[in-house]
């Protein structure tokens, strides 16, 4: 953290350690007339946790949402765990298995069970017998904490109950990376804690992380890096402790000075 | 600790009930004293009707008529026979679905509900008070013994709840094979009656053959020749035995009704499944055909196209194929509801919310597994309402096939009124038992839907 020019953003502490596990380049992307993405470079090193923050409408979701190809960019490279995401349905696939998502609004499957919404994907994609994934479902649930609830459907659970076994769902895959969409934004606040907590301990236990979130202490306790957005830019990139207490931009300190 | 408030007293008397529902004030009061006679009148008009004036003689005389038409009477054991086929298929069914939901219940440590005999009579109580009514004409023991026998035979069906858990499959696979021998029993092995078994025994086969050890691709292999294999072995049987029979283009009555009311269900449905998913389809020419298809088809009367089935299908059949008139009637009516089927499905389809997409996809299943295992099944689920709506619409419009000279149920009537006998008389009396017989049905499949939705709320 020597001396950084202002509009370089990625330099030094900045950028990712280590070999780069997700990697974007010049990563454009419009809906219809609207830029949504504008010019995106950005590295994420195995193990590293980045939150990703910014006003609504910046382009954070979209940002990881084109992680996984549930949004197609327009122009740039996308490259993860040495993939790169075009058109082929099989490379999207393989990049799919190894990339855990969690969502705002859960998605949890209603016509199914807990159990079966966290066997599904392993038995479905990787071919596990019943009893392997089921074994696994538990290991899983159990490490989000709710492993009484297996017999139980998504509609009987509590918001923050469910938001976790997203996150166990996810997880039964093995991902190599873990993408949240603002998983505490649709919770009542008393729910919060339990799913950060489970956040928490996944970021410790060294799983490659990318969190879009509105939480700051979240930000401050586990991520190794913060990048602020607005506008479908990345605006400035940095530590947290750099961030919180000296950010350069003009429009980070606007941001920060809404919201603290 | 701060007192409570009493409940409200309840008015849960005799007295009570008549206060608070039909004098509760003024203007009630006045419309329950002004229809009380009113509908008084109405029952005892009713009652007139079907106890004292109603000249019944005319279904009691046409009873035979009425259920299996023109029908060769000395053929009629084999409408019999194929009753207590279906009789055999229906206990087996009925005990396979309740182990199988017994087996899921225990798995998921929910307590068994096993449902006992006396409660299926009074699920599908429309049908068991139309049987009543149906042996209430009988002349003689003759059909009460064969009411029983068929009983008798479906207790015996559902001795399949003993199957092993891991041969569960088969009791469909029995259910399956029942259906197809008890029209077969009518039919005899003539024509293309070889095709329709071979599909049923594939299909079967496919749905019930599990393979979980196997990699994914020999799996597919494996059950593409177990099925072809299936479907070989029933042409061969079929080629080499020959069993005489009535055909259908001979059917008639109710007999005819229920079956071409069935298959026109069961044909259409997954023809609108696949009209739906084409529709929606990212490839445009399959969604133009798919569009273009319903909307011709929903832009025509079922009539015309009725109509067209008798003189225009022949036209697009290669040189030397014929068709019965039964079988372009189907066709027709199999056509026309897969076109609402697939807005009804299509409907489900939008109400869903992406979410469910995206979530499948970010856990890396495929399209066609997004499809079969998320989507679908929550969609059709929330339009079994409609979905059945259309089935019971259908049923009832086989009525029209009385319009093409074939005598299905409706047709019969005219058949009875052409007796000296019957001449111009009793048409009341007629046209109030085939309404009944209709409802009676009617109402079962939109009772099962209800159930069906219940049962299938889980969790939602």
């Amino acid at each position: 953290m020597t001396s950084e020019t202002r509009g370089n953003a990625f330099t030094d502490a900045t950028q990712a350690r280590g070999e780069a596990f997700i990697e974007l380049t010049d990563v454009d992307k419009f809906f219809g007339d609207f830029q949504a993405l504008k010019d995106i470079n950005m590295k994420v090193g195995k193990q590293e946790v980045v939150v990703v923050i910014g006003p609504s409408g910046s382009g954070k979701s979209t940002l990881i949402r084109c992680i996984n190809r549930l949004e197609k960019h327009d122009r740039g490279t996308i490259i993860v765990d040495g993939i790169e995401l075009s058109d082929d349905i099989r490379n999207i696939q393989e990049v799919r298995r190894e990339t855990g998502m969690v969502f705002q609004q859960f998605n949890l499957f209603p016509h199914l069970t807990v159990l079966e919404n966290v066997t599904l994907a392993p038995r479905e994609v990787r071919h596990m017998p019943k009893r392997e994934a089921e074994n696994l479902a538990m290991e899983t649930l159990e490490r989000v904490q709710i492993p009484e609830q297996a017999r139980k459907y998504p509609g009987q659970l509590s918001g923050g109950q469910q938001q976790r076994v997203a996150i166990a769902r996810a997880l039964a895959m093995r991902p190599k990376v873990m993408l949240f969409d603002e998983p505490t934004s649709a919770l009542d606040p008393e729910m919060i804690k339990e799913v950060l907590d489970v956040m928490v301990e996944l970021a410790q236990g060294g799983m490659t992380m990318i969190v879009v979130t509105h939480e700051m202490g979240f930000a401050r306790a586990v991520a190794n890096r913060v990048v602020f957005m607005s506008d479908g830019q990345i605006v400035e990139v940095g530590t947290p402790e750099h961030f919180f207490t000296d950010p350069r931009e003009d429009r980070t300190k606007l941001f920060l000075s809404q919201i603290l | 600790m701060t007192a409570v408030a009493a409940p409200p007293r309840s008015t849960n008397t005799a007295l009570g009930w008549v206060k608070t529902r039909l004098f509760p004030n003024a203007t009630s009061g006045i419309v329950t004293v002004l229809l009380f006679p009113l509908i008084v009148y109405l029952a005892y008009r009713v009652f007139l009707f079907v106890v004292v004036n109603g000249r019944w003689e005319v279904v009691r005389r046409n009873l035979t008529l009425f259920m299996q038409g023109t029908f060769p009477r000395d053929q009629q054991w084999r409408i019999l026979v194929q009753i207590l086929f279906l009789a055999f298929a229906a206990g087996v069914g009925t005990a396979t679905a309740s182990a199988a939901a017994a087996d899921r219940a225990r798995e998921a440590g929910i307590p068994v509900d096993r449902q006992r005999p006396i409660e299926i009579l009074r699920r599908f109580w429309p049908v068991v008070l139309l049987v009543l009514i149906l042996l209430y004409f009988a002349n003689t023991v003759n059909p009460w013994l064969f009411v029983l026998g068929a009983l008798a035979v479906s207790l015996l069906g559902t001795t399949a709840r003993f199957l092993p858990t891991r041969l569960r499959h088969l009791g469909w696979l029995l259910v399956a094979l029942s259906i197809i021998a008890g029209f077969q029993v009518v039919s005899g092995t003539t024509g293309r009656s070889w095709l329709a078994a071979a599909v049923v025994v594939s299909i079967g086969i496919w749905l019930s053959v599990r393979l979980e050890r196997l990699a994914p691709l020999p799996r597919l292999a494996f059950k593409t020749a177990l099925v072809a294999l299936a479907a070989a072995v029933v042409f061969g049987i079929y080629t080499f035995v020959t069993v005489p029979g009535v055909g259908w283009d001979r059917w008639s009555g109710l007999h005819l009704t229920l079956w071409v009311s069935a298959l026109a269900i069961i044909l259409s449905f997954p023809l609108g499944l696949l009209l739906a998913l084409a529709r929606r389809s990212t490839l445009p020419a399959l969604r133009v055909l798919a569009t273009g298809y319903i909307e011709l088809i929903r832009g025509v009367p079922l009539i015309t196209l009725l109509f067209m089935g008798q003189f225009i299908l022949g036209f697009m059949l290669p040189a030397g194929a014929t068709l019965s008139s039964i079988s372009r009637a189907i066709a027709a009516m199999t056509l026309f509801t897969a076109a609402y089927v697939a807005e009804i499905v299509r409907g489900g389809l939008q109400a869903l919310p992406y979410g469910q997409t995206e979530a499948a996809q970010a856990v890396g299943l495929s399209p066609g597994k997004t499809m079969r295992l998320i989507i679908l099944p929550q969609a059709l689920r929330a339009v079994i309402p409609a979905m059945v709506g259309q089935f019971i619409s259908i049923f009832k419009d086989s009525s029209l096939l009385f319009i093409l000279a074939i005598n299905e149920f409706l047709g019969v009537r005219s058949l009875v009124h052409a007796q000296t006998d019957f001449r111009g008389i009793a048409h009341a009396e007629t046209l109030v038992f085939v309404a009944l017989v209709y409802w009676a049905f009617a109402y079962s499949m939109s009772r099962e839907s209800q159930r069906l939705e219940r049962r299938l709320r889980v969790g939602l």
